[in-house]
């Protein structure tokens, strides 16, 4: 499948494959993500992938779209295999004042909590890319026998490292925000910390397994990864 | 610490910013900076600094604020400035002593202000920029009684630097037209939507911020396939529509990835306009390809690395008239 290649704006250029969520897809997009900047072009400000679109973002008083188009053509092609993004483990403690929407997730699936846990911390989610906030990860791959709505009014206040469920997808919350998404847990992990080299937990083509842990180990784990105890 | 300046009001939004944080859009950071890139680096050059030093950016209304040490500062924005409550001249730098105290008031004109320092504002980078984006935490809006270090440059900050009227960007104006690039989800609009977009005004609404720049004016249409799409990656300048059919424009701390239709992108070179639209302001979008944005761009370069050197005292500048056209032109001084 060949992407399309527009500008998007005076900057940047914009590669899609047209509007589809899809593994295969999202790996390639990663994948030529990763051979741009590894190609090192001293034009090149970033690169910005999501879900089936990669946004090359360039200095324009350095070169011509034409002539960027022309630099990453021969990138089109990158093997999937080239990106193989991590396992990552992601704890959390699902239910109580941690995920008090838990109950209304399981009534409204006509399932018990327990299923729900089970059901959400079962599969390998994929990290199709990263957004929204700084280290928000689109997660994919969520089975939809646990989909619930949003909240009709969101919350002022979620917890840094809420899990919650919207429609057909579930995320975390990688800062104190108000929020709208159906909390079932927390995890005690820094999704996004400034001041490390790699900013954010998760990176875009991770994958993430969520393991479902007890209130005492959440606090330990907590007060490990953020200096100070849980309010 | 003996370079401190010391707020002691701040009536609006105040942050440090400098020219950003590109390079962490993949992990949802945006880019942030300065809004107004223009005045922001003349303000910069006032000072004698590179055009990227952190200064303090103001919406508005700008603080007062006490040196307690000896610095050189410039004030850019269509405002007024006391320095121990007497009146000076805008676009032009100053000494201040150790004690003086200087008062920013209202912008007349535009929406944001620039008070820089020579040396600068001194701040610990975070990934890689000054610049404040609170919501993730990333520095935060400042408040009075907040002291401030400055980075050390007593030698090279310079008194009396100044800009005159003519090379000094004009914000007054309650149309603008800002120019744009078509695309890149024009299938989501109709062509009669395209056109709407293209040959209305639209009126910059007061929910406008930092993120982005929230328009009223006529309705623009979708196709059949709709106001949202699978979330694409954004960047400030982005128009997207959503279901409303109201433009919203992405500004410095606009979200990396967004989900509504991308009809069309401000070029580089109008995108400081559009920053110092106020609310009411009506915007006309004007379509360029890219290769005449390049050119706009490079353009405006030019004229700033002239002014520049104008400022460093490496150009001369002159009022030409040219029948009813009048236009300023810079030589080399000739060193002696």
């Amino acid at each position: 499948m060949i992407p399309e290649l527009k500008p998007a704006g005076d900057s940047a250029l914009l590669i899609s494959f047209g509007e589809t969520i899809e593994e295969e897809i999202n790996s390639r997009v990663h994948a030529i993500a990763r051979a741009i900047e590894k190609a090192d072009f001293e034009w090149l400000v970033e690169v910005v992938p999501a879900y089936s679109s990669l946004l090359v973002v360039y200095d324009l008083l350095k070169v011509s779209y034409a002539e960027v188009e022309s630099a990453i053509k021969p990138l089109l092609s990158a093997e999937t295999e080239s990106f193989r993004g991590r396992l990552v483990e992601v704890p959390v403690v699902y239910g109580s004042s941690y995920g008090p929407d838990i109950d209304f997730v399981a009534k409204h699936n006509a399932l018990t909590v327990d299923e729900v846990i089970e059901i959400h911390s079962r599969p390998v989610y994929l990290v199709y890319c990263l957004g929204f906030l700084p280290g928000f990860a689109y997660l994919g791959g969520m089975d939809e026998r646990i989909a619930a709505p949003r909240l009709e009014k969101p919350r002022l206040k979620v917890p840094a490292g809420s899990v919650g469920i919207a429609g057909k997808q579930t995320g975390i919350y990688p800062l104190e925000s108000p929020g709208g998404w159906r909390l079932i847990g927390r995890t005690p992990l820094r999704l996004f910390n400034p001041s490390k080299d790699r900013p954010t937990l998760l990176q875009p083509g991770d994958r993430v397994k969520f393991v479902p842990i007890n209130e005492s180990e959440f606090r330990d784990l907590y007060e490990k990864e953020w200096g100070e105890s849980v309010d | 610490m003996k370079a401190l300046i010391e707020l002691l009001k701040v009536p609006s939004l105040l942050t440090v910013q400098d020219s950003g944080r590109p390079g962490y859009r993949k992990l949802g950071v945006p880019v942030s900076g300065f809004m107004d890139d223009y005045s922001a680096r003349i303000a910069n050059y006032l000072v004698g600094n590179p055009g990227n030093t952190p200064l303090l950016e103001f919406l508005l209304a700008g603080p007062t604020i006490r040196f307690n040490a000896s610095a050189v500062f410039a004030v850019a924005g269509d405002v007024d400035v006391r320095l121990n409550g007497l009146p000076v001249e805008l676009w032009r730098s100053y000494w201040a002593k150790r004690g003086d105290i200087i008062e920013v008031g209202t912008l007349k004109d535009g929406l944001y202000g620039y008070i820089a320092f020579a040396g600068g504002i001194k701040c610990e980078k975070v990934l890689g920029s000054c610049s404040a984006y609170p919501k993730a935490g990333l520095g935060r809006p400042l408040k009075s009684g907040d002291r401030l270090s400055l980075s050390y440059a007593l030698l090279t900050g310079r008194e009396g630097r100044y800009l005159p009227q003519e090379l000094r960007p004009d914000y007054s104006a309650k149309e603008v037209t800002v120019r744009v690039i078509p695309g890149p989800n024009l299938e989501h609009f109709t062509a009669g939507g395209v056109k709407t977009f293209m040959s209305s005004a639209y009126t910059v609404t007061p929910e406008s911020d930092r993120m982005g720049y929230h328009l009223d004016g006529p309705r623009i249409e979708h196709s059949k396939r709709g106001a949202d799409i699978i979330t694409e990656p954004l960047l400030p300048g982005a128009v997207q529509i959503p279901a409303n059919g109201k433009p919203i424009v992405m500004m410095k701390d606009a979200q990396t990835t967004g989900g509504y239709a991308w009809i069309a992108t401000v070029i580089s070179a109008d995108l400081p306009l559009l920053a110092q639209s106020r609310p009411g302001t009506r915007i006309k979008f004007k379509e360029v390809d890219v290769r005449e944005a390049q050119k706009i761009l490079k353009r405006r370069e030019k004229m700033m690395e002239a002014i520049k050197a104008f400022l460093d005292g490496k150009m001369r500048a002159y009022r030409i008239r040219a029948g009813k056209e009048e236009r300023i032109a810079f030589t080399k001084v000739e060193k002696a």
